[in-house]
């Protein structure tokens, strides 16, 4: 456990946020939106003076480490879903990203401090370079799956032909297979510079050709993935529950690397 | 106090509200006679077609007020007194002014939570104001009633969902696509229930809409009075895999669209998913076609499950917005009843301030030369101790209201102050005794059944 004081504070609001959004969705109540609005925007400002207060501690820019990644990677979520809660008026994703965000970080908690910091030879301008572009690549990818989920219900809600009031509560199918698209085509294209950048990263460490190893494969399975889907959809029109549930494995794999990563 | 008469779907059969109902260009010479009437001060008619209201505000005794609203109806609709009874429902005080705010929220509509009444409600407001016969009661009765309509629409979402079957449909297709306006449309078939549901289509923004029939003329009749192109049949089915929304509505023995067709027409398709609405009765569209991916299809029964459920919605919603009303008609009241003390404080307040000018003028030869500010000084020096002076015993004089010794208090405060009885007018500041301090329950069912 981190003695980081934001932290624990940043999970009080991410809960709060939660349990408003679901007050929200049940009784569409409009005071229940603003109290959430106001949780969000006081969780992503103290998540982010936890992630500064963590830098200033350690000294350097995150993430070094693999707590720091999950850190950093939990804000970038939020704040991609603080965009989708403004912007887009996607409310349902305050059930999913956030949750999400609220999971990241108190990992993140439970393991700043004992995952231990690269050397400083490691922590190089190439490093910096995969793990920011990774950062933001894989919080767009959740952006992609949390889309993905809300059309897989939505479309299991139109096909059992479940009442109007609930799927009033969800974005059109559209909308969601819009968001969903274009996030997948920003988080591919980060997903490929990362992974890129991460190549170079353990070339360079290693002083040596790069070995596909246990590291490289599971990102390399889900480029695949993200790439078939997104070739399928330009080529044919591929899409719908399929391509839905196909970002949703690219994703999970994803994840998969994040966590082999970490731990 | 405020009174109600009126006739609605509940009350009356059809033939009867026909008979009942006033044209909308007769309004202005009906609330003049009914502005004529004995013991109206203020009046308002809402004459729609499932319900015909006359609002009055009574200066004098509501039972006599309301037979001459009775007798009025029964004059001008060539009914017996007797029929009035038995067709019209009579509200007075609370109850006419929760039955108000009920009909402008739609809860008392045939469709529960429909819109279109509140529309009409301004607009008979608005007639009235032109007319003259809205007064400060009714005025500050509709005005609270119309905001507290539009709060309700908003808080509870009544209104939100559909309870028709066409409008069903397009919520569907709103529910899929966002928005229709940019979208394609077919219409299969030649029946008024698929015109309907076009209709509905092209009043929120499809693009372009199609009807194929059998008999190519029938598709081009549809189209020319709905607005869109005609197909032959068979190039109607052709389509099917090129727009967006397909209306089914045929007259079929057998189905017109099996799986195959379906699943053949979509595939390798790009624009999106595909939603088919099966109005039609054998169905027309095998149901099985609702497995394949990025196809939506409802049937009649699917669309009708929707609406029951909007219902049942709307029933909650209701629950919701009669605790709304209840709380907007209280603080109504507490606003009405606090009108019958006013005159008494007007004239308190302008007797006090007249004996302070008296004492002024009196005392000014002695105050000797005063500038303009220093007179403007002396004035409020005098108006601030009179309204310091008068603070207690006119906060305790509004308590009277919600005391219900407004008569008493008044007699004590008049004799006290030496305040003489302050003129009648019409309305509720002119008339600080026409109701009974503590009013209750008011409503007045003689005949007829109870609308609320």
């Amino acid at each position: 456990m981190t003695a980081n004081p934001f932290l624990p504070v940043s999970l009080v609001g991410y809960v709060l946020a939660i349990v408003a959004v679901t007050l929200r969705t049940v009784y569409r109540a409009d005071a229940a939106r603003r109290v959430a609005s106001t949780c969000f925007v006081a969780t992503w400002l103290v998540h982010l003076g936890g992630i500064v207060h963590e830098a200033l501690r350690v000294g350097r820019v995150p993430p070094t480490t693999g707590a720091e990644y999950l850190l950093l990677l939990g804000w970038v979520v939020l704040s991609l879903h603080l965009l989708l809660w403004f912007r887009a008026n996607v409310e349902l994703s305050g059930l999913l990203l956030a949750p999400l965000a609220g999971v990241l970080c108190l990992a993140a908690m439970q393991w700043l401090g004992a995952s231990a910091p690269r050397t400083e030879r490691a922590v190089d301008g190439w490093f910096l370079v995969h793990t920011s572009i990774s950062t933001i690549g894989m919080a767009t990818l959740c952006v992609a799956f949390a889309m993905s989920v809300l059309y897989l219900v939505q479309d299991h809600a139109l096909k059992t032909k479940r009442t109007l009031a609930l799927l009033a509560r969800l974005p059109s199918l559209e909308r969601s297979d819009q968001l969903g698209h274009r996030a997948l085509l920003v988080g591919f294209v980060l997903l490929t510079l990362g992974i890129a950048a991460g190549v170079v990263v353990i070339a360079e460490a290693r002083a040596r050709p790069v070995v596909v190893g246990a590291k490289l494969i599971l990102p390399l399975l889900a480029w695949v993935v993200f790439a078939a889907i997104l070739v399928a959809r330009a080529s044919f029109g591929f899409r719908g529950r399929k391509a839905a549930v196909l970002t949703i494995t690219g994703f999970v794999l994803g994840l998969a690397t994040v966590v082999g990563m970490t731990l | 106090m405020l009174i109600l008469v009126g006739s609605n779907h509940r009350s009356a059969p059809l033939d009867v509200r026909e008979r009942m109902s006033f044209p909308l260009g007769r309004l202005p010479g009906v609330l003049a006679r009914v502005h004529k009437l004995d013991g109206i001060a203020e009046a308002l008619v809402l004459s729609t077609c499932n319900r015909v209201e006359i609002l009055g505000w009574s200066t004098g005794e509501v039972e006599a007020a309301t037979d001459s609203i009775k007798r009025f109806l029964a004059e001008a609709h060539r009914l017996s007194l007797p029929e009035i009874d038995e067709y019209t429902y009579q509200l007075a005080g609370a109850d006419a002014a929760r039955h108000l705010f009920g009909v402008a929220c739609g809860l008392d509509s045939m469709i529960l939570g429909e819109p279109q009444i509140l529309g009409q409600l301004k607009q008979a407001y608005r007639t009235a104001s032109e007319q003259g016969t809205v007064g400060p009661t009714l005025d500050r009765l509709l005005q609270h009633c119309l905001s507290t309509a539009k709060r309700v629409r908003t808080a509870t979402g009544i209104s939100r969902h559909a309870v028709s079957v066409a409008f069903a449909a397009v919520e569907l297709g709103r529910q899929i696509f966002g928005r229709l306006d940019g979208r394609d449309a077919l219409v299969l078939g030649a029946g008024k229930m698929g015109d309907l549901v076009a209709r509905h289509l092209v009043s929120h923004g499809v693009r372009s809409l199609w009807f194929a029939s059998r008999t190519y003329t029938n598709a081009v009749v549809h189209a020319e009075r709905v607005g869109g192109g005609a197909v032959p049949w068979e190039e109607g089915l052709a389509r099917v895999g090129d727009v967006d929304v397909v209306v089914s509505c045929t007259g079929a023995a057998q189905q017109v669209l099996s799986k195959a067709d379906v699943a053949r027409a979509t595939r390798g398709r790009k624009r999106g998913p595909l939603l088919l609405i099966d109005i039609a009765v054998p169905r027309d569209i095998d149901p099985r076609v609702n497995e394949i991916d990025d196809v939506y299809l409802y049937d009649i029964d699917g669309l009708q499950n929707l609406v029951d459920s909007n219902l049942e919605e709307r029933r909650g919603a209701a629950e919701q917005a009669k605790r709304l009303i209840a709380r907007e008609v209280a603080a109504f009241e507490r606003w009405r009843r606090g009108q019958q003390v006013t005159p008494l404080i007007v004239a308190l307040r302008e007797g006090c301030l007249a004996v302070g000018q008296q004492e002024i003028e009196r005392f000014r030869p002695r105050l000797g030369d005063l500038g303009e500010k220093q007179r403007q000084a002396v004035d409020e020096l005098i108006r601030a101790v009179i309204q310091k002076i008068l603070h207690r015993p006119l906060r305790h004089l509004h308590g009277a209201v919600d005391r219900g010794d407004v008569a008493e208090c008044g007699e004590l405060y008049r004799s006290i102050f030496g305040v003489a009885d302050p003129p009648a007018v019409e309305g509720p500041t002119g008339a600080p005794s026409a109701d009974p301090p503590s009013p209750g329950p008011s409503r007045l069912i003689r005949g007829g059944r109870d609308a609320s």
